[in-house]
């Protein structure tokens, strides 16, 4: 096994246990599992971008010629942006589920190692070093804000099965309750000493887990704007045209439009909350056939598999 | 009569400009705009999931009759060239346009105006020693201090101070959408003034590009692959394509010019990309040891068929091979190191069989007809584009981006104050609210209230004071 594997094995050892600890730490609250759970994730994130830099300065190649490479930059920007917002909004407790992934896509990264293999003539050039990480980013910042919908829908439908399994709900207890806290029938259950409601109770209220999604995709949409942009700039100068609804490109545009629906719909009060969550997750699943479903399924000017 | 009509045509002036005036709120509805988005993202889905621009047999090959039959009946092997798809972006524009200045601009830029403070979800009241008048001062300060832009009115005989956090981001949404509409603009002038199309030039041979007259001769044409090997076996991998061409404006003379991928010429604005290359193939067609007639004069590109003399039958050049091995196969080496071709030949459209021709060799096609593979020459496949519109794209994309990240990570909040004489002193009463509802404003409003209370003199305090938080 090469080094650099060997590097990625670290970090997904890293981020596998990181996930066992933050998946802990979001069922118990657990401030040890905590302690145990970010130095994983930093560790892991840590060891993905050495292992780019190493692979780049040893073999003088960039790194992100390939699923292998760009994989390994997705799993370890999922991670970095993830750190970014748990340290800013407190958001430990979702750190299990980012973690999980990032440990599935660098395994995964992992079948697509075919060795050192230079760059074809089109993406000899300085756009691939700006174009890549920034679309790369987006695509991350996605990850996080699909885990931070999942959440949200657990909540809101674990709040519903509660409704169902305690007294009829108050005509207050309506999921769009504004600045009141979880759900009366949330908070009634939980003194019941309902485990399900004790643990929905430790997270943030629905309102406060929509913003969260909120703000996250208010860093994915402009970075995948600008990846959008970059990478019509490079297609101008490569390909002759800025656009030539070449699979990746419409794909990503499909994806745009969707977080532009998110964006539009986040505005109208019946919307944000539930509907908007499911819309970032489906949007998410759109990124994923965008980035691996094109390259995989679909040739055309952006497969760059071997 | 003169009166009448007078009269008649004014009602129907009046009624046109009612109904004119209902289509035009009922285009700019939000549902009907996102309604438009999201047909917008359905029909680009379409494009991706349904090859477009291929021929019709290879929709037959690919899907069950009846759905090939509809992919093309409703032109969707062609979508984005389509005039219901182009159509829908103007639509999309037109819609998008008339929200923001219809509902957008005065819903984003309201009137100062009083609202009911309990109402509002956002609100607090604090109660202190000192005049109303010298409170409504000290409020001021505290926000104008914030950076909040604080402004006074008196409304229905009651003082109302309004403090404005980032009021200028209010504006973000009209910027999006310029910014949408400026690439619509550039897009459109491609349309209107642009061309583009491609030439495929062989070593030695000119070209010239029918919308503005510049030729191009191709010198030579040159590659470089590198023999790599990796986890999945040998990989012959492009490193490098060039065309040594020379190229004359129209009316100009001619200059030596290298073209590479990722390095495009700009000849009087016109750009030229090096797209593709490929082999072209010269044949010579005998029977008995004679030319025949109809044998090829050029060399042929991939893909091109010729007759076989006075018969049904056709001999199509299917594709150049690099290498052949040492069984007689194809090698992996595309470089030309032991060289072929492989020919089919068709009875009409029947294919009837296939055989990789070495260079320098003939086939036997029976009935004494012979074809000899006798040389292969490079040729350039090149793209041009002149495009007028591009700064307007570029322009509009940066606009709509600084659009988005203004309207993502600036909060215009607008908070409502008032300050009432109470027993003992005064009471300051303050609502908020914001573009994007507010739970977003929640924390920050709670902060806010906090250090108003220091500013004001009272420290952090908790009870009824805090209603709405
Ligand atoms: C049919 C097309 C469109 C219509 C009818 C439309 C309408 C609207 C409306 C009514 C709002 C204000 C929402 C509110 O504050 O209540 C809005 C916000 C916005 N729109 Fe559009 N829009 C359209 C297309 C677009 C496009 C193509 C973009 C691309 C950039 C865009 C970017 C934005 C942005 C950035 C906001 C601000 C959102 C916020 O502050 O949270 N819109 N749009």
């Amino acid at each position: 096994m090469s080094l650099d594997q060997e590097i990625i094995l670290v970090a997904i050892s890293a981020y596998l246990i990181g996930t066992l600890a933050l998946l802990n730490y979001l069922l118990s609250r657990s401030e040890l599992a905590k302690r145990i759970g970010i130095p994983c994730a930093v560790l892991g994130c840590a060891a993905q971008f050495y292992e780019l830099v190493y692979r780049g300065t040893t073999t003088h190649i960039w790194p992100l010629t390939n699923l292998y490479g760009s994989l390994t930059l997705f799993a370890a920007m999922s991670v970095v942006i993830f750190i970014g917002f748990a340290l800013r909004y407190d958001l430990w407790f979702m750190g299990g589920f980012v973690l999980a992934l990032a440990a599935g896509f660098s395994a995964y990264s992992l079948t697509w190692d075919v060795g050192y293999l230079p760059a074809v003539p089109a993406l000899q050039s300085y756009w691939i070093k700006i174009h890549v990480p920034l679309v790369i980013s987006a695509y991350a910042s996605f990850l996080v804000a699909f885990v931070s919908s999942l959440l949200y829908l657990i909540k809101y439908y674990g709040e519903q099965a509660l409704a169902a399994e305690t007294v009829q709900p108050t005509p207050a207890a309506t999921p769009r309750a504004i600045i009141v806290g979880d759900a009366p029938n949330l908070e009634r259950a939980a003194a019941a000493g309902n485990t399900l409601a004790l643990w929905l109770a430790t997270l943030p209220t629905l309102p406060k887990l929509d913003i969260i999604t909120y703000r996250i995709v208010a860093v994915g949409l402009p970075l995948l704007s600008l990846g959008i942009i970059t990478g019509a700039w490079w297609a101008k100068e490569a390909w002759g045209a800025y656009w030539q609804w070449d699979a990746k490109e419409t794909a990503a545009l499909v994806s745009w439009v969707i977080y532009l629906l998110y964006l539009h719909l986040h505005t109208r009060n019946a919307w944000r909350g539930l509907r908007c969550a499911w819309i970032s997750v489906f949007g998410f699943l759109s990124i994923v056939f965008c980035y691996l479903g094109v390259n995989i399924l679909i040739s055309g000017l952006h497969s760059y598999k071997v | 009569m003169a009166t009448a009509s007078t009269a008649d045509s004014g009602t129907l002036r009046g009624w046109l400009d009612e109904q004119f005036g209902d289509l035009l709120w009922q285009l700019s509805n939000f549902w009907f705009g996102m309604t438009l988005l999201g047909i917008w993202g359905f029909m680009t889905l379409l494009g991706v999931v349904i090859d477009q621009g291929k021929d019709p047999a290879s929709y037959f090959d690919a899907y069950p009759a009846p759905l090939a039959r509809l992919v093309l009946r409703l032109h969707l092997d062609n979508i984005y060239h389509g005039t219901a798809y182009v159509a829908l972006i103007g639509f999309i524009i037109a819609c998008m346009t008339l929200a923001t200045f219809k509902r957008v601009i005065p819903a984003r830029l309201p009137p100062l105006h009083p609202v009911k403070i309990d109402k509002v979800p956002l609100n607090a009241t604090i109660t202190l020693p000192g005049d109303p008048a010298g409170v409504r001062e000290r409020v001021a300060a505290f926000f104008r201090d914030k950076g909040f832009l604080v402004r006074k009115r008196e409304l229905d005989g009651v003082e109302w101070t309004f403090a404005d956090q980032d009021n200028w981001a209010r504006r973000g949404v009209l910027i999006a959408h310029l910014g949408f509409v400026i690439i619509a603009i550039g897009t459109t002038l491609y349309w209107a003034a642009g061309y583009s199309g491609d030439t495929a030039i062989v070593t030695g041979t000119e070209a010239t590009i029918p919308q503005n007259g510049t030729r191009l001769k191709l010198d030579r044409f040159g590659y470089e692959f590198q023999p790599i090997r990796t986890r999945n076996g040998l990989v012959y991998q492009p490193i490098d394509y060039v065309s040594n061409l020379e190229v004359a404006p129209r009316g100009g003379v001619f200059q030596s010019r290298v073209l590479r991928v990722n390095e495009p010429l700009d000849v009087d604005g016109t750009l030229y990309y090096q797209s593709s290359y490929g082999v072209a193939l010269s044949l010579r067609l005998t029977r008995n040891g004679k030319p025949e007639a109809g044998s090829p004069s050029a060399p042929l590109k991939e893909g091109d068929a010729f007759p076989l003399g006075a018969t049904t039958r056709v001999i199509r050049y299917e594709r150049f091979v690099g290498t052949i091995d040492k069984s007689g196969g194809i090698g992996p080496d595309p470089r030309p190191n032991n060289p072929g071709a492989i020919l089919d030949v068709f009875d009409g459209e029947q294919p009837i069989g296939r055989a990789l021709v070495p260079i320098g060799r003939d086939l036997d096609l029976g009935n004494g007809y012979r074809v000899a593979a006798t040389g292969f020459t490079f040729f350039s496949g090149i793209q041009y584009r002149h495009d007028p519109g591009i700064p307007f794209v570029a322009l509009g994309a940066f606009v709509l981006l600084a659009g988005l990240v203004i309207s993502f990570h600036f909060l215009p909040a607008r908070l409502y104050v008032r300050v009432d004489e109470t027993a003992g002193g005064s009471q300051v009463s303050l609502a908020a609210t914001t573009v994007k509802g507010f739970e977003i404003f929640e924390e920050q409003f709670a902060d806010l209230v906090e250090a108003l209370k220091r500013g004001l003199g009272l420290g952090p305090s908790s009870g009824p004071e805090n209603a709405g938080t």
